[in-house]
């Protein structure tokens, strides 16, 4: 199978830190790819390069065939950048909505301004996809009135109106209450579900058990561990595999 | 909705309504003893200048109408200088967030000079020193300058910490949508941070209102202080006359402070 993502060979230093160490990776196109790790173990900014948040200091993503060298300077990087973006969607820990826009402005922004899409034709696909996440009742709302699980399924909504090929999560559900988890969950599994390409990274080990198709474990900045969840969970490889799922076992109980 | 509004009149009060009630009385009392305090102070002033010291009534009637007449001058410039400030102070803030050493650089050299030298320094040297190297403007614009410049550079603050209330989230959310750097800001930084800006600007032009009385001293422009001046002067009435030009800016910026406390509320009751 074609992979739509590849990553070759990244590096990323912030200062003399080194905190993504030769990094090469493969995800073919649907698949659902948790990535986990400690906190500090580099997961969050390997995702954050997939779309150039991080600027990636060596090596090369490639997204859906657009292919951008990291560490570059120049209009014609930029540009590059600029179609990684559109072929990527992203939801962030802290949903960062947009406060001074209404929940169907947040979502037709994109579309209308970056893709310079039919504000009507923007509208109608931002209706579809709140529908689909469960609030289109709340469209006019703004976001200061919405709870944290509704702010994060509008950023999903918001995410996938700019129809990307891939979905980045950077800790959906991380700074949510627990109570409000599950419903942010059931959208991404629906989403993963209608086939979208996935890259998620998370502490939700139930969601990596049961939706995920690939695991991966990161530590120092490298990666561990590349497994089906049901191996890694069942026969990890890696001992600081081990100590995370064992760690994460407890907390569970 | 709320604990109170639905309660029903024959049912005893809960213990929380009889402290919510007893907090409203003393608001209440606090409110009416202030008001009576100022009614007091107010009497004071009106019954000082109508016994105790001489005015000459004739006099405030005589010229009520031409100092009136400087209303309009002093309320122009006050609006055309804020619009310069408030452009300036923009351009000034978004050079402080530059990474760019050279606009960085003329950002802080422009607040620093300006913030360095008195007003009234600056307001001369545009109607007196300017014109000594042949640069002659007409005096209400060069009022407009002096004034636009200083507080522009007072004002780039308030708009620093505008833009600087503007989470790093907002220009991820924005970028990762795929937004260029000018889309970011025209788009989702400038509107919240103007947002921000707008109470403490209007405090500004409140300010300015009266600053702009300055600018009378160049005899260029003639606004409510000018003439006052003028006519208390020749007439020697400067006590009638800067008695009528103080109730004017007075009643002005009550006035203005009113509007600006409603804007304020609206805006709190906004969609944040």
């Amino acid at each position: 199978m074609v992979p739509i993502v590849k990553i070759s060979n990244l590096d990323k230093y912030f200062g003399h830190l080194h905190v993504l160490k030769n990094i090469t990776l493969e995800i073919p196109q649907r698949q659902v790819v948790c990535l986990i790790g400690r906190s500090g173990s580099g997961k969050s900014t390997l995702l954050r390069c997939i779309n150039f948040l991080e600027e990636p200091s060596h090596g090369s993503i490639e997204v859906d065939g657009v292919k951008v060298e990291g560490g570059e300077k120049g209009a014609q990087h930029r540009q590059l950048v600029h179609d990684v973006r559109l072929k990527t969607g992203m939801v962030f820990q802290e949903f960062n909505l947009f406060p001074h826009m209404s929940v169907l402005e947040n979502v037709i922004e994109g579309p209308v301004i970056v893709k310079g899409m039919d504000r009507k034709k923007a509208i109608e696909l931002a209706e579809q996809n709140l529908d689909s996440v469960g609030l289109l009742f709340k469209k006019d709302e703004y976001p200061m009135r919405l709870s944290g699980g509704q702010k994060q399924r509008v950023a999903i909504a918001r995410a996938l109106t700019m129809e990307p090929r891939v979905m980045l999560f950077d800790e959906p559900t991380s700074a949510l209450d627990p109570e409000l988890i599950g419903e942010v969950m059931n959208v991404m599994k629906k989403i993963a579900k209608e086939g979208m390409t996935m890259v998620v990274v998370t502490h939700e080990m139930g969601f990596a058990k049961d939706v995920a198709d690939r695991v991966l474990v990161m530590a120092e900045g490298e990666l561990i561990e590349d497994a089906k969840p049901a191996d890694l969970f069942s026969n990890p490889k890696d001992p600081r595999t081990k100590a995370l799922i064992d760690r994460y076992r407890n907390d569970d109980n | 909705m709320s604990l109170f509004s639905n309660k029903d009149s024959d049912a005893p009060k809960s213990q929380a309504e009889l402290l919510f009630e007893a907090q409203k009385r003393k608001e209440r009392l606090f409110r009416t003893n202030v008001a009576i305090t100022w009614g007091i102070l107010l009497f004071f002033l009106v019954y000082l200048f109508s016994g105790p010291i001489d005015v000459d009534t004739q006099f405030i009637r005589d010229n009520m109408l031409f100092i009136a007449g400087g209303l309009g001058e002093t309320i122009r410039i006050s609006i055309l200088s804020i619009i310069f400030a408030t452009l300036l102070a923009l351009f000034a803030a978004l050079g402080r967030l530059s990474t760019i050493p050279p606009i960085y650089a003329l950002s802080t050299f422009y607040v620093s000079l300006i913030r360095g030298t008195p007003l009234y320094l600056q307001i001369m040297f545009f109607f007196l020193a300017l014109p000594q190297v042949g640069i002659r403007l007409p005096g209400l614009w060069a009022g407009v300058i002096a004034l636009g410049l200083n507080y522009g550079a007072y004002m780039s603050e308030i708009f620093r910490a505008g833009l600087a209330s503007v989470g790093k989230g907002q220009r991820e959310a924005a970028m990762a949508l795929g937004m260029t750097p000018t889309q970011t800001l025209k788009r989702i930084i400038l509107p919240q941070a103007l947002r921000f800006a707008i109470p403490p600007t209007g405090n500004e032009f409140i300010a300015m209102t009266k600053d702009s009385a300055l600018v009378s001293a160049t005899g260029f422009v003639h606004e409510l202080m000018w003439r006052s001046v003028k006519v208390g002067r020749a007439q020697f009435h400067n006590l009638e006359a800067l008695i009528m030009a103080a109730i004017f800016y007075w009643v002005m910026t009550i006035i203005l402070s009113y509007l600006q406390n409603i804007l304020e509320t609206r805006l709190a009751k906004g969609d944040r």
